[in-house]
């Protein structure tokens, strides 16, 4: 019997498009054990946004919590980087991405995945091969957009490059729900083909409302695994329910392996999580063609709608959006996911409250346009060229990591037997934003009953001074 | 009877009766075989440790973390964002306790997702106090500053 197999994100991707990454480590423990018994292939546990929030707003040592969850975790964990430029949207020199994929192997990481923004797989070969050497399997993502470049043709070429770089698992990766099943039923059978035996996974997201029916057309492709979410964590802008795909995959004919009790008692759990953070549960998305025009993130363009209002031109919205859709054309069709959406959006408002196209152009524009961050999907238009005059010496054609000088020699003699963890940290971040980390972890709990979290939800809150819970023949009263 | 444990969907109707009866100081309930009975701590003993959002009706209900009434005159959060106090960390803040205020004066920049949003203070007045620190993450709605109003 054929078997469609699965990667949860309930504890990375699914809180980062529902609940704004805010997951804490603590609010993981307690149901870890019954995760493991779900019968996931792989656990993602680790992604940009997880390790920016963990730092920024949670603070918790990401590398901490990384350890602490491969510990605990049976099933073999994933973390995600963005290839060269890992956690955040810089690029990084090649030392320090090979010492972050040693620091993960070591803290217990399984399979380590990556991806870039631009799919120039020039960004994933020193991630690759670090993360090989240090012994964890390879997934390599292509990350999927509508473009008139961004064809099957193009999705296979790119295939085709990571398995030369000998990924062990390639992904379609589909940042913004874009996939329908009529593309699907073409890329995917391609993909397949291009990915000859190595195995092809989707992670798609729910805001177009179609991502089930997309899983569907890959279970039926051929795909070997698809990532999802408990379902109280699931659909919106997050990814389809485990249950629901489990279920398309099981009435097609494959074994899925997946454990239905487990499943259901880590959905009570985190419906539960829900109601005691005041965090969202996901909602299945309407069908929405707008996402599908100018394809920029809904979470940008709210933010864009404030930043508009408060420079009284709010209602030329809809201007700028057209616009940004003939930025991207012009730029040669980058993917609207950070940072690029920004850099598109951007230069959008400056085209439209300039009343004249390009007349600025932002350095990051610039830089982009040079080449620095990678190869372009498409060349850049005359328009746009004839404005921005980029000289000779401008452009960069070689792999983007080679131009940056080596970090760890400084970094090393100016923390002179810090240990790789904080060497990474201090490399990614202002020293001044590191200091709330090594505050003391707090006690995790690795087990709880709905019980507790009833004795514990009634004593945080200061309004009650006297419950009295009777059920089942059970009395419990609670008194301040 | 069969003793039963309590399950995640009896915690869920338990918390559900407890929040919409938010404005009781008492209240007893009965959900299938589940019966709830609450007191607030505003009940029978007026005098004690009563916070105020037991006694306040929904609407005028103060805000957990921040113990600011909801209709105080307060500059609020626009997004769910960082919020910055000074256009750089050597500059000096936009505004301080004492600091006069227009509907379109800037009193700090929230960022998200890499963009700068300028913050104006919406209302004029004397900013009365500064509750947010610098670089710290707000949520959309959240009082930024009290304002006395002119």
């Amino acid at each position: 019997m054929k078997r469609f197999g699965f990667v949860d994100v309930t504890l990375r991707d699914a809180h980062q498009c529902l609940w704004g990454t805010r997951m804490t480590t603590a609010m993981m423990t307690p149901i870890l054990e019954e995760i493991d018994r779900c019968g996931y292939d792989t656990i993602n546990i680790l992604g940009g946004a997880v390790f920016d929030v963990c730092v920024r707003y949670l603070h918790e040592d990401p590398f901490a919590r990384v350890k602490l969850l491969c510990e605990r975790l049976r099933t073999p964990t994933d973390a995600l980087t963005r290839g060269q430029s890992l956690y955040t949207f810089e690029l990084f020199p090649d030392d320090v991405v090979e010492l972050n994929a040693k620091v993960l192997a070591k803290l217990g990481v399984k399979v380590f995945t990556v991806y870039d923004a631009l799919n120039d797989n020039r960004n994933l070969e020193s991630s690759i091969k670090a993360g090989r050497e240090a012994g964890m399997k390879i997934n390599g993502w292509l990350t999927y957009t509508l473009s008139p470049v961004h064809t099957d043709a193009y999705y296979v070429a790119r295939a085709k490059e990571l398995v030369n770089l000998k990924s062990d698992i390639l992904c379609i990766k589909d940042p913004t729900g874009l996939l329908t099943p009529e593309c699907g039923r073409t890329l995917f059978p391609a993909v397949v083909r291009a990915a000859g035996r190595t195995p092809v996974q989707l992670h798609s997201h729910c805001q177009s409302g179609l991502a089930p029916e997309v899983y569907q057309v890959a279970i039926e492709s051929g795909f070997a695994h698809g990532y999802t979410a408990s379902e109280p964590l699931a659909n919106g802008a997050s990814l389809p329910a485990t249950e629901e795909i489990a279920a398309r995959a099981e009435r097609l004919g494959f074994k899925t392996g997946m454990n239905r009790k487990a499943l259901q008692r880590v959905a009570d759990y985190f419906r539960w999580l829900c109601v005691r953070e005041d965090k969202p549960a996901g909602v299945p998305a309407k069908y929405d063609p707008a996402l599908y025009q100018h394809q920029i993130p809904g979470g940008m363009i709210s933010n864009l709608r404030y930043q508009l209002q408060t420079m009284k031109i709010e209602h030329r919205l809809p201007e700028i959006l057209e616009e940004a859709a003939r930025v991207r054309k012009d730029l040669g069709y980058p993917i609207a996911v950070s940072p690029f959406a920004q850099y598109i959006v951007t230069q959008a408002v400056l085209n439209v409250v300039q009343g004249e196209r390009y007349k600025t152009i932002p350095d990051e524009v610039r830089k982009y346009a040079a080449g620095y961050y990678g190869r372009l999907a498409a060349p850049l238009s005359g328009d746009f060229l004839d404005r921005i005059d980029l000289k000779e010496k401008d452009l960069v054609s070689n792999r983007p990591g080679e131009n940056l000088k080596p970090w760890l020699p400084r970094l090393r003699r100016e923390l002179p037997g810090a240990p790789d963890e904080e060497l990474l940290l201090v490399a990614f971040y202002d020293r001044k934003l590191l200091a709330p980390l090594s505050k003391p972890q707090p006690h995790y709990s690795f087990r709880t009953t709905p019980l507790a979290e009833l004795a514990g939800w009634l004593a945080q809150r200061r309004d009650i001074e006297y419950a009295h819970i009777r059920f089942a023949g059970t009395e419990m009263t609670f008194s301040s | 009877m069969a003793s039963r444990e309590l399950s995640y969907q009896d915690l869920l109707k338990i918390a559900e009766a407890i929040r919409t009866a938010s404005h009781f100081s008492e209240f007893r309930l009965k959900v299938g075989d589940i019966e709830v009975n609450v007191r607030r701590a505003n009940g029978a003993q007026a005098g004690s440790h009563a916070p105020v959002e037991a006694k306040a009706a929904p609407e005028q209900r103060v805000l957990a973390t921040t113990g600011i009434p909801a209709d105080a005159p307060a500059v609020r959060a626009p997004m769910v964002g960082t919020f910055y106090r000074a256009s750089a960390p050597d500059a000096p803040p936009f505004v301080e306790a004492g600091s006069k205020v227009e509907p379109g004066t800037v009193v700090g920049i929230i960022e998200v997702m890499k963009l700068m949003n300028q913050v104006e203070a919406g209302l004029s007045g004397v900013v009365k106090e500064v509750l947010v620190g610098n670089a710290q993450s707000v949520e959309r709605g959240q009082p930024l500053m009290l304002i006395d109003p002119v």
